[in-house]
């Protein structure tokens, strides 16, 4: 090492404080303290490192069921928005008239906090609610949407709130796409549909990527709406760490269940990355002298 | 098949401006023409239109026998060559040109000889596996030339496809795409804002100004008799100098006489005599006018010589010559004939 690393070491660490610091208390810390209270038990009279609450988390079936309805809600709405959200973004940047047809339009949810959408779904979709009198005079049964098992109106819920976001983000990344580029495939022959999937959504990746990282954790964490619109039965982990922490008081219990879910959350996005990454990836015209 | 372009009475309005005002145009098969002006005046919304990017207000485009205006673009089978090159940054170099082959749906060892061709065509081919980012400039901008060949277009079009490069490329890839040109014999039409390199690739020029034609030519005449002032002006540089014209004779401010070429002309702004037509010799006696400036360009020297009152350019070429003093009295000599210049009148009903 020489003379002038040996000063500058110090000062590189200073100016680093302000963001690894600031990490390291509000996010590092916390995260480090769920961990190690995850493996401490409730009971009294047990010893520190333990694997009681672990044991009793896979072991419960209320709670298992949970994780998987955990998932369920975390993926089936961020899959409907994305459904939704990329023609969308699409057809906004297909002519001026559209773009500000739907441009005000789609931002209306984002200024709706996540419990009014809730309770506008409640009101729409309950039993006996709007949709249903609605369709009673044509005859029509509506399913159950509110409080049902598969949890059909708590994934309406989440999708009203995550498709604005999701359209903001990727219409951002696909208006920044060269028009030129757009017109060159045009020319070349490519309609507007091949266009949207052989130009615009590989261009755009990037920015799907991150829509559909917030929608998932967003979704996947959400308390307010499957505690609304969900049924009795599964509770996702979200809610059943609200119940196990303040009703009975089972705080390592709830540190297990966050970092389970946290654990899941990095699993499902890995997956993600490893199945986008790969796609829309050049192949090689032939084989030859590859 | 027929690759004419025609153009009729094409209109073109962005909101309450209109960029194209009712123009005419025909482009015979093979040709190479380019569209000039300066920035604003309609070239690329012409260019554009004909490539079916952009809708026309109204009038018509044919392609041969084929009315295409209202044929979506991808219907049209134009090659199209752009600013910013315009590749698929996500595509390799081969997927880029195979692009528009498999649009076409042809099959798959006729793409990879077909783009291979294409490829060694621009002089590319050790590159086919690169993405558009890992080449140069004039690289990429080949690349898209490959991409817009290889579909055996009706015609090429060209969108100031050299303005994003430095000028050496500028000039080598303008070499290559007009021998390309001529090889392939593919009807284009190239936008430019450039005279030098319009007139260096064309076989017609037409010029334009405010969403009208001006005129059109090919270089030659147009850099030697343009009709109208603001080709003159447009194409290289050019003295302007008020006339007097009587009997056919033209008297220039030193007083010299020379016949004009072309008498009868209406709405005269002045005779025109290029810079290099104008040639200099320094005189202790009497003299026609004083040199104000020089500026030594290698090639030639340019001189601004004041003539009673007014300043006028000469250009000196000849690597033998000495570069003349600021204040030296010069002879100046006009060519042996002289041309009138109109002033172009934008037509009655175009607005603005």
């Amino acid at each position: 090492m020489n003379e002038a690393t040996r000063v500058r070491t110090p000062v590189l660490l200073l100016c680093l404080l302000p963001g690894v610091g600031y990490l390291t208390v509000f996010f590092g810390v916390p995260l480090v303290r769920v961990l190690v209270g995850s493996f401490s038990s409730n009971k009294p009279g047990e010893s520190f490192p333990t694997l009681d609450t672990w044991a009793t988390l896979f072991a419960t079936p209320v709670y298992l069921d949970g994780l998987w309805f955990s998932i369920w809600l975390g993926l089936a709405p961020t899959v409907l928005s994305l459904l939704v959200s990329l023609p969308l973004s699409a057809l906004m940047l297909a002519n001026e008239r559209s773009r500000k047809l739907f441009g005000a339009l789609y931002r209306v949810p984002l200024v709706v906090p996540g419990i009014v959408a809730g309770f506008l779904v409640l009101v729409i979709l309950d039993r006996g609610g709007m949709a249903a009198r609605l369709a009673a005079p044509l005859g029509l049964t509506l399913p159950r949407l509110v409080r049902d098992e598969w949890g059909l109106g708590a994934i309406i819920a989440s999708s009203w709130k995550s498709i604005p976001f999701m359209t903001l983000i990727i219409s951002g990344a696909m208006a920044s796409i060269n028009k030129e580029v757009l017109s060159a495939a045009r020319t070349l022959g490519a309609g507007r549909v091949t266009i949207f999937w052989r130009v615009q959504m590989p261009l755009a990746k990037p920015g799907i990527t991150a829509a559909v990282l917030l929608s998932f954790i967003g979704s996947l964490g959400s308390f307010v709406i499957p505690s609304l619109l969900g049924p009795a039965y599964p509770l996702p982990l979200s809610v059943s760490m609200y119940r196990e922490g303040f009703q009975n008081g089972n705080w390592p219990m709830v540190y297990a269940m966050g970092t389970l879910l946290s654990v899941v959350a990095i699993g499902i996005l890995l997956v993600y990355y490893a199945i986008v990454g790969s796609t829309g990836r050049s192949q090689p015209l032939s084989k030859r002298d590859s | 098949m027929d690759c004419s372009i025609s153009i009729r009475n094409l209109i073109k309005d962005f909101g309450s401006t209109r960029v194209l005002k009712g123009l005419d145009l025909n482009i015979s098969a093979g040709r190479f023409v380019t569209l000039l002006g300066p920035s604003g005046c309609g070239k690329t919304t012409l260019l554009r239109s004909v490539a079916g990017i952009s809708d026309p207000t109204s009038g018509e485009i044919w392609l041969g026998h084929r009315r295409i205006d209202g044929v979506a673009p991808e219907k049209r089978n134009f090659g199209m060559v752009f600013q910013t090159y315009a590749l698929f940054p996500h595509m390799s170099i081969e997927r880029n040109v195979a692009f528009g082959l498999e649009m076409r749906r042809v099959a798959k060892p006729d793409i990879a000889r077909r783009v291979a061709a294409a490829l060694d065509l621009v002089g590319l081919g050790q590159h086919a596996r690169r993405l558009p980012r890992q080449l140069s400039g004039g690289q990429q901008q080949r690349v898209a030339l490959a991409r817009a060949i290889v579909i055996e277009p009706n015609v090429l079009l060209f969108d100031e496809p050299l303005s994003n490069l430095d000028a050496k490329l500028r000039d080598s890839l303008r070499e290559d795409l007009r021998t390309l040109q001529q090889k392939l014999g593919i009807t284009s039409i190239y936008v430019t804002h450039d005279q030098t390199e319009a007139m260096a690739l064309a076989d017609e020029i037409v010029v334009m100004k405010d969403g009208e034609i001006v005129e059109r030519g090919t270089p030659v005449d147009l850099y030697r008799r343009p009709a109208f002032r603001f080709t003159a002006e447009f194409l290289g540089m050019t003295n302007v100098i008020d006339a007097e014209v009587r009997a056919g004779e033209c008297r220039l401010p030193w007083g010299a006489v020379r016949p004009v070429e072309n008498p009868d002309e209406r709405n005269v702004e002045g005779i025109a005599i290029r810079p290099e037509d104008l040639s200099i010799e320094s005189t202790d006696g009497e003299a026609d006018g004083v040199i104000e400036q020089s500026m030594f360009m290698g090639a030639a020297t340019h001189y601004w010589i004041s003539v009673g009152g007014k300043t006028l350019r000469s250009i000196a070429t000849g690597g033998h010559t000495a570069v003349l003093d600021n204040g030296q009295k010069v002879k100046l000599t006009a060519p042996p004939s002289l041309h009138l210049l109109r002033s172009f009148q934008p037509s009655p009903g175009a607005v603005s």
